[in-house]
């Protein structure tokens, strides 16, 4: 059949035009015959008739549309509506073109911050089906903390679970991949065998890793490549399965590559390699097992139910094997809001970006809002006559609204446009923030944001457009013949202004909100973390990417602190397993305090670090009591611990009180507090103070350390110097070496990129609240324009007019201000989460906004009134 | 004016169902034109209740779409052509509902307006 049969066959049952004239014409025919016969002249007759008849032509359309579905006539109206707007919107392509380009903008932020959030809730893992609904099993001691499950632990619930489709386990893990100078470090996973299988990715080359390649410790050697690192490091090598790879030092196989839109199971890490968990001993950790217990429910199942089975598990696992103090309970967690996980440190903040997107999105509404007002009121003519020609008023606001639709389309794809353009040059921005770290986020604009951004884009249509063609359709027609200009509906004047208001309250509150953050964010950087990262270098240095045993280490480091010291240009160096804030949380250690019952339901557990001597002395961290570590805290003597203030101060009531005091960390040990350091910035600089652990370097090693020298020379010449140091004891040894400051800069970059975003935020809203408040306010001012005339003929000076105007607008302003100002206090409060050494109610952030706000709308009343005040009383007056 | 097109409302079907009832009923005796359905209404309702064309035709219209008449081109008496209406079982089966819906009606209205004492309520 053809398309045209088959369209014809699709065709509705309609009106038989021909028959239906026919018809008429009979029963003219037969009416006029009656009249005949009473007596009439044919003329009159059938004149008469055709009277009494009425309208054949509304009959004609009457009957027709008794044959046509309602809705396809209903669809037929919206095609011409569509039609109609569009050739009226060509008419104005000055208003036109003004309403797509504010609508993009408004959209084009929205989207972009939608698709960061959905690159961290809605689909967070590139390359994994449906990765939201990925659920997370972890520990949690009874008082709250969250501890990753032991591998036996997870083994068990893996064999014995029926909740879950498949649990599937994972550590992020950075790795040394080749060997010596010319080794990179990447981020990899250490991965259950499973773990491909649960999260359904295939492999784009040989095989994943499957269940089979976690049987035994140190028994499957191999790896599987991302598609990244394959093509970028390994040139794309076809024959890449069954060669052998150096990682860590020690050699894998590889037996596949993954999918190539695969990049791991951590939010905004760019995994390169998978390894099998029972690998981890051969290259290097100590920790045995995955980290991270994560799946996906079974269909059906809800998150009631699967807790209660697992619980059950648990219950039934605890019976079996002795239990320790510490009591830990399972708990489940989306994805989104796994513990410690970036995206659940991330999304608070988004939301907030969220929030702030929106205000943009209502200034520029209301923009558009004052834009269609103003064209409404130069179309009164064309509205009096549809009225006149008997349209009704629910006819013309669908019109109007057709027409803001139309112009919601360009405006949504525009947008998802700049976001499309926007975000890579973000994604580059944090790479060169975040460097050498690889970053991958997930931030492509798919399907997904494109049905966003044109919900958002015909939301604000209908809010723009709804109230401006509820007023555009009431026209008073009688003001309209008399050609009646003046603005004399009194309710046309006040919903401009109500825009205006509404612009500026909107945009006291957007610039408070990016300027809280913006000034926190300045804080930051200028906080006092506790130490002096100025003059000191940072030189990681991993020994078992260089197959380094412990003996070897420890002679390797105490060596390489030896020289460090001799070296002429260090005042002096230490070592160091972590930096001071390096935002990553290392996981808190269960530690017993001599003489120290803890409380039922208490958790004792806390951060710890391992340092060498001269380490507070070298960062200039102060000493509150004791000593530091020192040279003679070898492994033969006697075990000794530093405490920081906020340890000594909860458990012994003061710095002094805490020397001499013991402490056990997990199964060590039993050390004496020997010294007491003050509270710095452990992990971030907006944490709350938090008790903290010192052990000295030469009785609990480690094979990865930091070198930290410092000297008077400028900091570029000691990393270099420093750099040449671990040469020459090992030229094979990769190192990661930078100013300490640098890193600490790093651990500011989601600040960093917040504030930005903010700040762009900021100036789009401010950008279109001025626009729009000089729009509206130069249309009253033009509307006037035969007032002015009057008042300057009358004698009035051109100064006293601008005045009116001014105080006008500004009363306005200071209207807007009031309500914006109210609801800033109300609302910064959100913000509190995010922000660092500004208070909610920053003086200097909520008087900065409202002066660039007032002094906007001053601005803009003032060149509106001024251009008005200039012309003739002459032309204003002959205007009409 | 295009809010004909969507769906019809309550108060618009009782006078379509008033009208198409009208005709139906007109139609009982048999097949009759146009005109002189209009007619009769007009004749039988002691010129109460003038059909005008502009209704009467889109009426035909909606109940030939429902079934309820056929159509067919003839001759009159005074030997014009016209077309004749004719109802269908379907048409008649209507009619009932639609007159046992009306006497209903009817009785509803005048019980309210010429209330007689309801049994069981008087002393």
């Amino acid at each position: 059949m053809s398309i045209v049969a088959w369209l014809k066959r699709l065709k509705p049952p309609r009106l038989d035009d021909e028959d239906f004239q026919e018809e008429i014409r009979t029963h003219l025919a037969i009416a006029a015959d009656e009249r005949m016969a009473a007596g009439a002249d044919p003329k009159t007759a059938r004149q008469a008739s055709l009277k009494d008849f009425g309208n054949v032509t509304l009959t004609t359309e009457a009957a027709r549309r008794v044959w046509t579905p309602w809705w396809l006539e209903a669809l037929r109206d919206q095609a011409n509506d569509v039609r109609y707007a569009i050739r009226a919107l060509a008419k104005d392509p000055a208003f036109s073109l003004t309403v797509v380009g504010v609508l993009a903008l408004g959209i084009g932020l929205n989207a972009a911050v939608f698709t960061m959030l959905k690159g961290m809730a809605l689909a967070p893992l590139a390359g994994v089906e449906g990765s939201a609904r990925l659920h997370e099993v972890f520990g949690e001691t009874s008082s709250g903390r969250p501890v990753p499950l032991s591998y036996s632990d997870y083994q068990y619930l893996r064999d014995h679970d029926h909740a879950f489709s498949g649990l599937m386990g994972s550590t992020l893990a950075t790795l040394g991949l080749g060997r010596g100078r010319s080794s990179r470090s990447l981020s990899g996973e250490l991965v259950t065998g499973n773990y491909f299988q649960v999260l359904g990715v295939r492999a784009g080359l040989g095989r994943t890793l499957l269940p089979s390649d976690e049987v035994a410790s140190g028994g499957n050697p191999v790896v599987v490549l991302s598609d990244g690192l394959w093509r970028h490091d390994f040139n794309a090598d076809p024959d890449i399965v069954g060669k052998a790879v150096e990682i860590n030092h020690y050699p894998l196989t590889v037996v596949g590559v993954a999918d190539p839109a695969f990049h791991g199971t951590i939010v905004s890490y760019d995994d390169e390699v998978f390894i099998p968990v029972t690998m981890t001993q051969q290259l290097g950790f100590t920790f045995a097992g995955p980290k991270t217990t994560q799946g996906y429910l079974r269909p059906g199942t809800s998150l009631a139910d699967a807790a209660g089975q697992i619980d059950a598990l648990w219950k039934t696992l605890s019976r079996n094997r002795p239990l320790s103090d510490d009591t830990l309970r399972l708990r489940l967690a989306p994805f989104w809001n796994a513990p410690g996980s970036p995206q659940s440190y991330v999304l608070p903040t988004l939301v907030v970006l969220s929030a702030m997107g929106l205000l943009v999105l209502a200034i520029a509404c209301a923009n558009i809002a004052g834009l269609v007002l103003v064209r409404a009121l130069s179309r009164r003519g064309e509205m009096a006559v549809r009225l006149a020609l008997g349209a009704s008023r629910a006819r013309i606001v669908r019109l109007l609204i057709v027409e803001n639709l139309v112009l919601a389309v360009p405006g949504a794809v525009l947008g998802v446009l700049l976001a499309a353009r926007g975000l890579p040059v973000l994604v580059v921005y944090a790479d060169w923030l975040a460097a050498p770290q690889r970053l991958f986020l997930n931030v492509d604009v798919d399907r997904l944001v494109v049905g966003f951004a044109v919900l958002v884009a015909c939301g604000s249509a209908l809010v723009f457009g709804f109230i401006p063609a509820l007023q555009g359709s009431r026209v008073a027609l009688v003001s309209v013949i008399n050609q009646d200009a003046s603005p004399r509906g009194a309710s046309r004047g006040h919903l401009r202004s109500a825009l205006v208001v509404a612009q500026v309250a909107v945009s006291i509150l957007l610039l408070v909100g990016s300027g809280l953050v913006t000034r926190s964010f300045d804080a930051a950087r200028a906080a006092k973390p506790g130490f002096d990262p100025s003059h000191v270098t940072s030189i990681w240095v991993d020994v078992k990417r260089n197959g380094y045993g412990e003996a070897q280490g420890r002679a390797f480091f105490r060596q390489l602190l030896e020289a460090a010291r001799a070296d002429g240009v260090t005042e002096s160096a230490t070592l160091a397993a972590y930096n001071p804030m390096n935002m990553i949380e290392t996981g808190a250690q269960r530690a017993a305090i001599e003489g120290y019952e803890p409380r039922r339901n208490e958790d004792v557990a806390f951060i710890t670090n391992t340092v060498g001597p001269d380490y507070f002395r070298t960062l200039r961290i102060g000493l509150l009591a004791g000593r530091a570590f020192e040279d003679r805290d070898d492994e033969k003597a006697a075990p000794v611990v530093i405490v920081n203030a906020t340890f000594a101060g909860r458990f012994w009531g003061g710095a002094a009180k805490a020397i001499g005091q013991r402490i056990r960390v997990e199964e060590g040990d039993w050390r004496t507090v020997v010294g007491v350091a003050a509270d710095v910035k452990y992990l971030r600089i907006n944490e709350s103070p938090r008790p903290y652990v010192y052990l000295p370097f030469l009785q609990s090693y480690r094979p990865g350390m930091n070198l930290h020298t410092r000297g008077p020379s400028p900091v570029k010449e000691l990393v270099a110097r420093a750099c040449a140091l671990v040469a020459a004891f090992d030229a094979n040894l990769p190192i990661d070496a930078k100013p300490l400051s640098e890193r600490i800069a790093g651990s500011l970059v989601f600040l960093h990129l917040a504030a930005t975003m903010l700040f762009i935020f900021g100036v789009a809203g401010m950008a279109l609240a001025a626009m729009g408040t000089y729009g509206l306010v130069s249309f009253t001012v033009k509307q006037s324009t035969h007032e002015i005339g009057i008042r300057l003929a009358l004698g009035a000076s051109g100064l006293s007019v601008v005045g009116g105007f001014l105080r006008r607008g500004l009363r306005l302003g200071a209207i807007g201000a009031t309500a914006g100002l109210v609801a800033a206090l109300g609302l910064s409060r959100l913000l509190s989460s995010m922000l660092f050494g500004v208070s909610t109610t920053d003086v200097v952030t909520f008087a900065r906004a409202l002066a660039i706000v007032l002094g906007g709308v001053a601005v803009a009343t003032l060149v509106a009134a001024w251009r008005a005040a200039r012309t003739s009383p002459v032309r204003a007056l002959r205007h009409q | 004016m295009a809010l004909h097109s969507s769906r019809p409302d309550a108060r618009t079907d009782l006078v379509h169902g008033t009208l198409d009832m009208l005709i139906l009923r007109t139609l009982q005796w048999g097949p009759q034109h146009g005109y002189a359905i209009g007619h009769t209404i007009r004749t039988q309702s002691s010129d109460v209740l003038q059909v005008e064309a502009g209704s009467l035709y889109p009426a035909l219209q909606r109940l030939a779409r429902k079934g309820w008449v056929t159509a067919k081109w003839g001759q009159t008496t005074a030997n014009q052509r016209a077309k004749f209406y004719r109802i269908t079982p379907e048409g008649r089966k209507q009619l009932l509902r639609e007159q046992s819906r009306w006497t209903e009606l009817v009785n509803a209205i005048s019980g309210v307006m010429n209330p007689s004492p309801a049994p069981g309520t008087g002393e």
